[in-house]
């Protein structure tokens, strides 16, 4: 469990302690899941959302093998809360295999913003942010998702024909009534 | 492979000034700000006592004190003292066999040191007797057993002592139990009583052993619901030597479950469906004999010499 701030973001690890209904026997095993997040990093949220969003519905070894050669300091980061999720699954959470999780949540969010002075010419005076991130990450226990993004999903036949219906149907005749 | 320069600022030819006292001047237009670092209570164990101290002194902490004085309850004891050592073979012979007859002989009136433990419990409760007493612990025995199922951990306390407590509750934590006392197998008996005093010769406890055969179903599910242990329908046997304790001398006393004996020919229980990936024995690698002579002697360079 990582250290909660009295201040910073307390609800993401309380997921960590809901505790599920048994199953039925004939009932579809429920995947395990784990989260974990990093608070108060000293890094640019809005540089962290690109690091954040990359990792999205990537198995957790692609993830770190993605990581790995990304060129940012967030990316350092997010490789190191991957893995301690990764060890937290499997230690806390009945999790059988390491490499059987994929990245279900990732994203970060503005953390403490410290504001500083820089001078200006004229006695004015400019305002430097310095900002600090939480990144959090939901890790779930099987196979990732085929097509996690709706986009990358190919279309079926279904789809393709409606899609065609409505593009027939919108056709306008320019310049009439 | 790691990202090798993440976060380091790269300077090419095109991003450097010629004349780098600017640069200096460039500085001095900013405020310096002192940002809190987050990220130090990371490596906190690795420390040396000198980083400690001089963190301290930085932060103004003074060191805590080598003496510490609290005062503490003793409301139980620590173990289990002369514990009962189950006969072998116990609750497999039938009564009817001369074994089991044996056995089941085998009662309280001829051990001395328990009904002289049983007399010390009687003047401290009057109406004490064992066999009205083996039932009053089946009826804590399953009060505790429900409490911990429905994790009541209130009513728990009521019924387990101070040392159970741990045991039972710490791996089922985060665990659902569906726990069902079906039916006593045979009659709950006291084969053991034992009392000591603590500290002062009037400060007495005493400890009743209870066997328990009985019927139970018992199944664990883990924090997403799965099933980790045992199944609700499966019925199984189960005979148990299980240890009360009160403190007799505490007017307020509860008779409460201490611990449970387990004899060493008990079958091993079917394991948890649970896997680990198996560690590997750590091999001390021993260091390589010097052939120079050891700076301090041996017993064996003592006895060439």
């Amino acid at each position: 469990m990582p250290y909660t701030p009295p201040n910073g973001p307390r609800k993401w690890p309380t997921y960590n302690k809901k505790i599920f209904a048994p199953q039925l026997p004939g009932e579809e095993r429920r995947p395990a899941y784990v989260c974990h997040m990093r608070t108060n990093i000293k890094y640019s949220p809005f540089k962290m959302w690109y690091v954040a969003s990359m990792i999205r519905g990537m198995s957790v070894d692609e993830a770190v093998k993605q990581l790995s050669f990304v060129n940012k300091q967030g990316a350092v980061h997010v490789k190191e809360v991957l893995l301690e999720a990764q060890k937290l699954a499997v230690e806390k959470h009945n999790v059988e295999f390491k490499s059987n999780l994929w990245v279900a949540e990732s994203f970060a969010t503005k953390g403490l913003v410290m504001k500083g002075v820089r001078r200006h010419a004229k006695g004015r005076v400019g305002l430097v942010h310095y900002f600090h991130t939480h990144y959090f990450v939901r890790l779930e226990e099987g196979s990732p998702p085929e097509h996690f993004f709706f986009e990358t999903a190919p279309k079926t036949t279904k789809t393709l024909l409606s899609e065609w219906v409505d593009e027939m149907r919108q056709r306008r005749i320019p310049g009439s009534l | 492979m790691p990202a090798l320069n993440a976060g380091i600022q790269v300077r090419e030819r095109h991003t450097k000034h010629w004349d780098p006292k600017f640069k200096k001047l460039r500085k001095l237009k900013v405020q310096k700000v002192k940002l809190p670092d987050f990220r130090e209570d990371d490596n906190i164990s690795e420390l040396t006592p000198d980083q400690i101290r001089s963190r301290m002194k930085e932060q103004g902490l003074l060191p805590p004190r080598s003496w510490m004085e609290r005062p503490i309850t003793i409301s139980a004891t620590g173990s289990v003292f002369e514990p009962y050592i189950p006969p072998e073979g116990d609750g497999k012979l039938s009564s009817l066999t001369l074994g089991g007859a044996k056995q089941s002989m085998e009662f309280l009136s001829k051990k001395s040191k328990s009904m002289l433990a049983v007399r010390k419990i009687r003047s401290f409760e009057d109406n004490f007797s064992p066999s009205t007493f083996a039932e009053e612990a089946q009826d804590i025995y399953i009060k505790a057993h429900k409490a911990l199922a429905e994790k009541d951990y209130d009513t728990l306390h009521q019924c387990v002592t101070e040392l159970c407590f741990p045991l039972m509750t710490d791996d089922l934590k985060m665990c659902t139990t569906r726990w069902q006392f079906l039916k006593s197998l045979e009659p709950p008996r006291v084969v053991h009583a034992r009392c000591t005093d603590v500290i002062n010769k009037e400060n007495i406890f005493s400890q009743v052993t209870v066997r328990f055969h009985t019927q139970q179903t018992l199944a664990v599910y883990d924090r997403f619901g799965r099933l980790l242990y045992g199944s609700e329908v499966v019925a199984k046997d189960v005979l148990e030597y299980v240890v009360f304790e009160k403190h007799l001398a505490n007017s307020y006393g509860l008779w409460r479950i201490h611990e449970k004996i387990i004899p060493d020919w008990m079958p091993v229980r079917e394991p948890g469906r649970k896997t680990y990936v198996q560690q590997k024995p750590v091999v001390e690698t021993e260091p390589v004999a010097d052939s120079a002579v050891p700076a301090t002697p041996t017993e064996q360079s003592a006895a060439v010499a």
